[in-house]
Parts: structure tokens; sequence; C-alpha cells
């Protein structure tokens, strides 16, 4: 009994231990909190190159696919009374925007974005683009015939391809910018209509992009809407998919730079140091290298088989405009897909 | 001999109360600081939301499913529980461990494993299995799957406690089939209720599965308020109100269902109880048992398979999430034990307060985890409570708070195997309440109550729902880990990294299991 009591006894005092050793009270340490909604698989490796590089110990929270950039910028939303992040490391430039009006973003034009072109970046510094994604078709080769490729998003509300469609959530991640963009380019209402077309067409509601990605793949369905770097991954994995750059005779792709936000959280010194980081033409060439985004900084070149922005028509957008929409359009998007 | 600190006759309404406050602290403080902050700013929001003919719909899906996944878990269930628990089937005890590890495992990670078995590119997999598995009755049936094991585990201890001679007598009057049939299953009944109320609790609350296989559940519309772009705490906590109503039915037909009886002595008795003859039968049985219970591992087993090369990979991905999983599981576990001890034997001598604890514990089980989430963030994010919310205590608060249910049950049936006039004689004797658990309670039940500890440990490590949304920067679980690396991390890592997961819930659960088996030699 004794020897159960003192190895009870070791085990919570080495828990109470473990419990408090992973933050503790806040950390004198040099440290900086970064939320990041970039993929871990290519968020996590840049970061941990400038813990190496730099001896400040960076402490991540990543987003889930499901909710990706708005699970933790509602963490952050949340955490206002008492902010945490120092920075957000965005997938798209948009989100951002909402952090700024409820007052959590510390403008700062880091020294290292001025090369990104001034139509990614906020003349303030609320926030600097970097390495850019597109909303792109992944089509799959073997139930789609070159002859019948399709060339616009509209293409997924064509019956010819009833229930072997596939788009995300619109509610969460990188689907809601871009029904937003649309709204913004088409109106609410035309959105609406070609949502219900899809909805009549059978669109499957994947859980995320990587889903679309994987339904495509694996020939569930014939082609979805995704994003550049989930068309990427699945032609490194040897998927029969076709990529096609949509509406490039019309409205143009919708192109997503990602953004690097200073927030009001308590390493602001650091955090302003990793902002410098990750808009260093080091961490976009990393981005675009291994998650074969878009290059916006001139002294990037691209990865082989991914078009720079510019080299492809890009659909005109004011990314404050898609901010609103985003938000105005939230309760109808959620009544489109039932929740 | 000093005067007693505490009177004795205040002792145990003094530790409940102690108890009470803490399970009050971590379960329900956060919703209603979440609740105030949201009703006050958004009332007409909350009536729209709850007015809405969808939130009806969704609402009954989730109870169609819930009861769906209730009844087929029964259904695999009980029959197996009475083969696994009494019957003299070979191998038996083997067929019950490995039928019972699944469900320590995170239910989207079996999801993920089937899709490896039945996905268009699945080892069986076409057009048809696919179309199957991404359906409501896919999800039923991988749930049911995953959670069956409750059922069988509680039914085959419940019987296990039955007294022999009460078979022996019904033997003499009738084969085997109507000894099973009219003693063994009725007295299986309140193993049998318990397992319904918690398989149904479990399924209700569940996001990962439905998210993943396209299945419109309730709580994801209320994940949905909490990881949209309009950020809208008022209406998600409204959206919980009628689980308040769910959980209170629940209780109650678990409560008539199993009326006064307690269900089991979790392994308390010592003696052998012989197994049930079946006779010619028993080797069909055999078959069908071990079919039955081995079904569950083979998304485990496709995961593996999967894996592959992934396992090289492992060092560079895995970090220190595990040792981040196993201490706010030990934290919580243990949290959660001492909560339950004065609880739980509230619960079970029927005892002021005992019921309504039992029941906020219940409430906190089924209330959306994204909720919860968001109240531990409106209640611990402060400065005062800075060291709490940026370190893994928060997790473990988060997992106290989710799972005290299973652990205070457990203590409260363990609590319930003794008979009151132990405590009745000591206290004539003049042993205070405190006494009475030091040396008679705890030393008597110490096995019991290390299974309840045991069991909340392995829902905490399986656990993702509550631990995502507020875990601290840079200190994740690997179940965290797994889910953000999960859609776009190599499939061979992700797949490694959940075996990583089956690894540690079993090393756990051997462990545990150990430790109770050597307690009882």
């Amino acid at each position: 009994m004794r020897r159960w009591r003192a190895a009870g006894g070791a085990a919570l005092a080495a828990t109470l231990l473990g419990l408090l050793a992973g933050g503790g009270c806040r950390s004198k340490a040099r440290e900086v909190v970064v939320y990041a909604s970039i993929d871990q698989v290519f968020a996590e490796p840049i970061l941990k190159e400038y813990e190496r590089r730099s001896g400040v110990k960076v402490r991540a929270v990543f987003d889930t696919e499901e909710t990706k950039s708005t699970g933790v910028l509602n963490r952050i939303v949340a955490e206002a009374k008492s902010p945490q992040a120092d920075v957000f490391w965005s997938g798209d430039p948009v989100r951002p925007f909402l952090l700024v009006r409820k007052g959590l973003v510390q403008p700062y034009r880091s020294p290292a974005a001025a090369p990104v072109p001034a139509a990614y970046r906020a003349q303030d510094g609320s926030w600097t683009g970097g390495a850019a994604r597109a909303r792109l078709l992944l089509v799959n080769r073997k139930l789609v015939p070159a002859s019948e490729m399709p060339r616009s998003v509209r293409d997924l509300a064509n019956p010819r391809w009833k229930g072997e469609i596939a788009i995300a959530n619109p509610v969460f991640g990188t689907t809601t910018m871009h029904v937003a963009a649309l709204a913004t380019a088409w109106g609410d209402e035309e959105l609406f209509a070609f949502l219900r077309a899809l909805k009549d067409n059978g669109v499957r509601v994947a859980s995320s992009n990587g889903e679309v990605k994987r339904l495509v793949a694996t020939g569930e369905v014939a082609f979805g809407l995704a994003d550049t770097d989930d068309a990427a991954e699945a032609v490194k994995d040897g998927a029969p998919i076709e990529v096609v750059y949509p509406d490039q005779d019309g409205l143009g792709t919708l192109v997503m730079p990602t953004a690097v936000v200073l927030l009001t959280g308590p390493h602001a010194e650091e955090g302003r140091k990793l902002v410098d980081y990750l808009l260093s033409p080091e961490a976009e060439g990393r981005l675009v290298a291994e998650a074969a985004h878009h290059p916006l900084r001139p002294d990037v070149p691209a990865a082989p088989g991914v078009k720079r922005v510019g080299e492809f028509r890009a659909m005109a957008v004011e990314y404050a405009k898609v901010a609103e929409a985003m938000e105005r359009l939230q309760p109808r998007l959620r009544e489109w897909a039932g929740l | 001999m000093g005067r007693a600190l505490v009177p004795r006759r205040l002792e145990q309404p003094l530790l409940l109360g102690a108890a009470g406050a803490l399970l009050t602290m971590v379960a329900l403080v956060p919703l209603l600081a979440l609740a105030g902050e949201a009703f006050a700013a958004n009332l007409a929001g909350v009536a729209r939301t709850l007015g809405a003919a969808r939130t009806w719909e969704l609402f009954g899906s989730s109870l169609a499913l819930a009861a769906s996944v209730t009844v087929l878990a029964l259904l695999v269930g009980l029959p197996l529980g009475l083969l696994l628990g009494r019957a003299d089937v070979s191998g038996r005890n083997t067929a019950l461990w490995l039928h019972a590890f699944p469900l320590f495992l995170p239910p989207f990670l079996l999801a993920l494993g089937w899709f490896h078995v039945f996905g268009r590119t699945g080892v069986l997999g076409n057009a048809g299995t696919a179309a199957a598995l991404f359906s409501p009755i896919g999800a039923a049936i991988v749930l049911a799957l995953a959670l069956a094991p409750v059922v069988t585990l509680l039914v085959a201890v419940a019987l296990q406690a039955v007294d022999p001679s009460l078979e022996e007598a019904a033997l003499i009057a009738g084969g085997p089939w109507r000894t099973a049939t009219r003693i063994l299953l009725p007295l299986s009944r309140p193993a049998v209720a318990l397992g319904a109320l918690v398989v149904f609790s479990l399924v209700f609350s569940e996001l990962g599965v439905p998210m993943f296989l396209r299945v419109g559940v309730y709580p994801a519309m209320v994940f949905a308020r909490l990881g949209g772009v309009d950020y809208a705490p008022g209406e998600a906590v409204a959206l919980s109100l009628p689980l308040v109503a769910v959980s209170t039915v629940l209780l109650l037909a678990e409560r008539r269902a199993a009326g006064r009886r307690s269900f089991a002595a979790l392994g308390l008795r010592t003696r052998e109880v012989p197994a049930l003859a079946l006779g010619r039968w028993r080797g069909a049985a055999t078959g069908a048992a071990w079919a039955l219970a081995v079904l569950p591992l083979a998304p485990v087993a496709a995961l593996a398979w999967r894996a592959g090369t992934g396992f090289r990979e492992l060092p560079r991905w895995l970090g220190a999430s595990p040792v981040n999983s196993l201490v706010s599981t030990l934290a919580a576990a243990t949290f959660t034990l001492l909560v339950a001890v004065p609880v739980g034997h509230a619960a079970a001598r029927g005892l002021r307060g005992g019921a309504g604890l039992d029941a906020l514990a219940v409430l906190a089980f089924l209330t959306p985890a994204s909720v919860l989430g968001a109240g531990l963030i409106g209640a611990w994010n402060r400065p005062a409570t800075e060291a709490v919310y940026a370190s893994l205590a928060v997790v473990a608060v988060a997992l106290a708070a989710r799972y005290a249910a299973i652990g205070l049950r457990t203590a409260a049936v363990v609590f319930a195997q003794s008979p009151p006039h132990l405590e009745e004689a000591a206290a004539v004797s003049g042993a205070g309440f405190l006494r009475r658990l030091g040396r008679i309670l705890i030393p008597i039940h110490a096995r019991g109550l290390g299974a309840a500890w045991l069991l909340t440990a392995l829902f905490c490590l399986r656990d993702l729902e509550a631990a995502v949304l507020i875990y601290p920067a840079g200190s994740e679980p690997l179940t965290v880990r797994i889910f953000t690396l999960e859609a776009n991390g190599p499939p061979a890592v992700v797949a490694a990294l959940a075996c990583s997961q089956v690894a540690l819930s079993a090393g756990v659960l051997a462990l545990g299991a150990l430790a109770l088996l050597r307690r009882r030699a």
C-alpha cells in the first residue's frame, strides 16, 4: 500500500509540474506566440527554422482544416480581453480586416515588405501579403475527357456533372472568401442563384478543401474547387488530376495572398521580428517551393509548374469589400449549408 | 484527544460541498460566463436561432442518429456481452480486450480507417461502398461499431457479478437459452441502461465523424456559430439550451430502467464464476463472438496498413504531443477522481446534492465541446488565471469538465456495491465520514475507484473536441496534432501518427489493467 501511495504521489507531482511547464505564468524567456491558418505541414518547418536561427521559442496554434482561417481567428476574438497571440499568419488577406475592426491589430510596416506589390499589402501596415494561393478547379482526368474539361466555376452547375462535383463548406475556410468575392463581382442574389443551382446539381459539400482534393483524387467526384496547395499535393502524390485556372477568358481566377499581421499580444518586439522573417524572401521562397504557392515578390522564383501572380488572369477584387461581404453573407451561407 | 476541527456530522456535507464547488467551477462556470455575456449582447439573435425550423430539423436528425446508434450498439453489445461475459466461448477474455480497445481511440480516426477500407479506392472499396459510407447509415454503423464495446463491457462485467446460485437454479428449470433470456439479461438491465445513456450521449455530442462523413448534425450547427466568420457565442449557447432537456430526459429514463439496482461489481468479487455451457452451440458461438469482437479493429488495421513508410517520419512530426496528451490526461483523471469519490458516494447512497451534481456532470458531457471551449476561454483567459490558461492545466480543466460524468458514474456504481450497513456500523462506533472514507470505503473499493480513474483517463486521452479550441500555443495533445495535419499532411505520416495514438492508448490501458490486476492478486 505504501509503495502504491509513493508511486501515486510521485505521478501527481510530475503531472502538476508537467501541467505548468507547458506555459505557466507568462514566460520571461524569449518567446513569441503565433496563430496560423497556413497548413501546419508547411508552416511548422518555417517556424522551426526561425526558432533555430533566432533562439526565440516559437509557440504556435494551428487551425484545423475544417475551420481554416476562422478557428484561430475566432480564438483571437474570444481572447480579446487578455490577448495571447503576437502574430496571426493568415491564409488570406480578408480575415485580418475583421481583427482590424475589433482593434486587435497593431499596424506595422515591416522593412521586409517593401518588395511586395502595393495591391497585396495595406498602406497602414495592418496586414502584408506573402506567397499566394489561387482558387483552382481540380479535375479527375480519368472521369473527364480533355474535350469536356471545365473552364469556369460556373461549370460546377452544369447538369452534365450532376452528382459528380464537390466544394468545401462555404461557411468555413477559403471557400467563404471565394463566395464573398463572387458576391462582390456578381451581386448577392446572383451568387445565391448559383449556389442553389449547385445544390440542384447534387454538389458534395466536403468538410474542407483537403477533403475536396481527396474526393477528386480518389474518383469519388469528377471535379471540385480547391486551393493551389491542394492541387500541388494531389499532383505530387501522383493522382490523375488536371489543374484548371478557372475563368481565364472572363472574371479571372481568385488570388489569395497569405497575410502576416502583428497583433496586440504580450511579446510585441519578438512579434515584429517574426513578422519580418515571415515576409522575408526566404520564408516566401519556402512556401513557394514546398507548398506550391504563387510568389508575390519579384526576388522569389516560381516553382516548376506553378505560375507567378501576373502570369494568369487574376480576378479584380478589393479585399476590404470582400471582408464586408463575408460577414454579410454568413447567415445565408449557413442556411444554404443547412447549419 | 483534541476537538475535531470540523464536527463529524458536517464532514460529509462539507466534503460534498467542496467537490460540488470544484465541479461547478470547471463545468458550470464557463457555460454561465458565456451565456451571461452572450445573452446580454444578442437576445434577438437567440430568439431567432431557437425559432428557426432548421434548428429543430437538425436536432431531430441528431436524436435519430443517436437513437439508431444506441439501438445498433445494443444489438451488438448485448449478445456479445453475454457470450464474452458468461458463456464458455474460447478465448473470451482476449476477445473482450480486443473488442474494447477501439473504444479508447478518437472516433474520427476510426472513420478515417473505415475510409481506407470502404472509400472508393479503399482495400474493399468501390462506388457503392463509398456512397454507403458517406451517408447517415454509414455514419450510424461507424459510430455503432466504435461504441458497441461500451455496452459489451458493461453487460459482460455486470453478468460476471450475477450470483451463480440464481443461474444454477435456472439451469435446472430450463436450458442455457432460457437462463440467458429469463435470468441473465433481465439482471443486466441497469448495465444496459447505463450503456445506452453513455452511447447516446457520446453520439449526440459527436462532431468529427459526422463532419467527416458529411452528415448534418446538431453539434455542427453549434460549431458553425463558433467556427464561422461571424463569431456568435450567444447563438451557440442558445442552441445548447435544448440539451438541458435532453440530458434530463436521458437521466430520468436511465434511472427508471436501472431502478434501485446497481449493475456491476467491476471485478471486485474475486470468486470464479463458472461459465454458462453452450454445448453443441459452442463452436458456432465462439466463431460469431470473435468475428463481432474484432470487427471494430478493422479500421485500426487499415490505418496500420496505410502508415507503411510513414513510421520513418514519425520523429519529425510527433514532437512533444504524446507527453502533452499524457500530462493533461493524468491531471484531469486525478482531479475527476477526487471529485468523484464524495459525489459518487452521495449519488450511490441517495444523499442530498448527489443527484444534482450527477446531472450537472451529464449536462457537461452532452454540451457540445465547442461551447464548453468558448466558455472556458471566457472564464479562464484573465490575468489572474494566466498560469492556468497559458499552460496544459487549461486542457486538463476542459477534459475534467467534459468527462467528469464517466468517473463520477463509475464511482457511484462502485460505492453501490457495498451495503450501507458497513458504514452505518462504523458511524455507530463513532467514525466520522472522513475516517469511514479512509479506513473502509476507499480501501475496499480501491480497485473499483482505480477502474474509474482508468476509464476517465482513457476517455480524456481520446479527446479531440474539448482540447482543440483551447490548447496552449505550442502544447497540443496528439489527437489535435493528428487532426490539424489530417487533411494536408502526408497520408502515410498521418496514418503513422494515428497508430501512435493507438499505441499510447494501448500503453495506458495495459499499464492500468496491470495495476488493477496486481491489486487483486
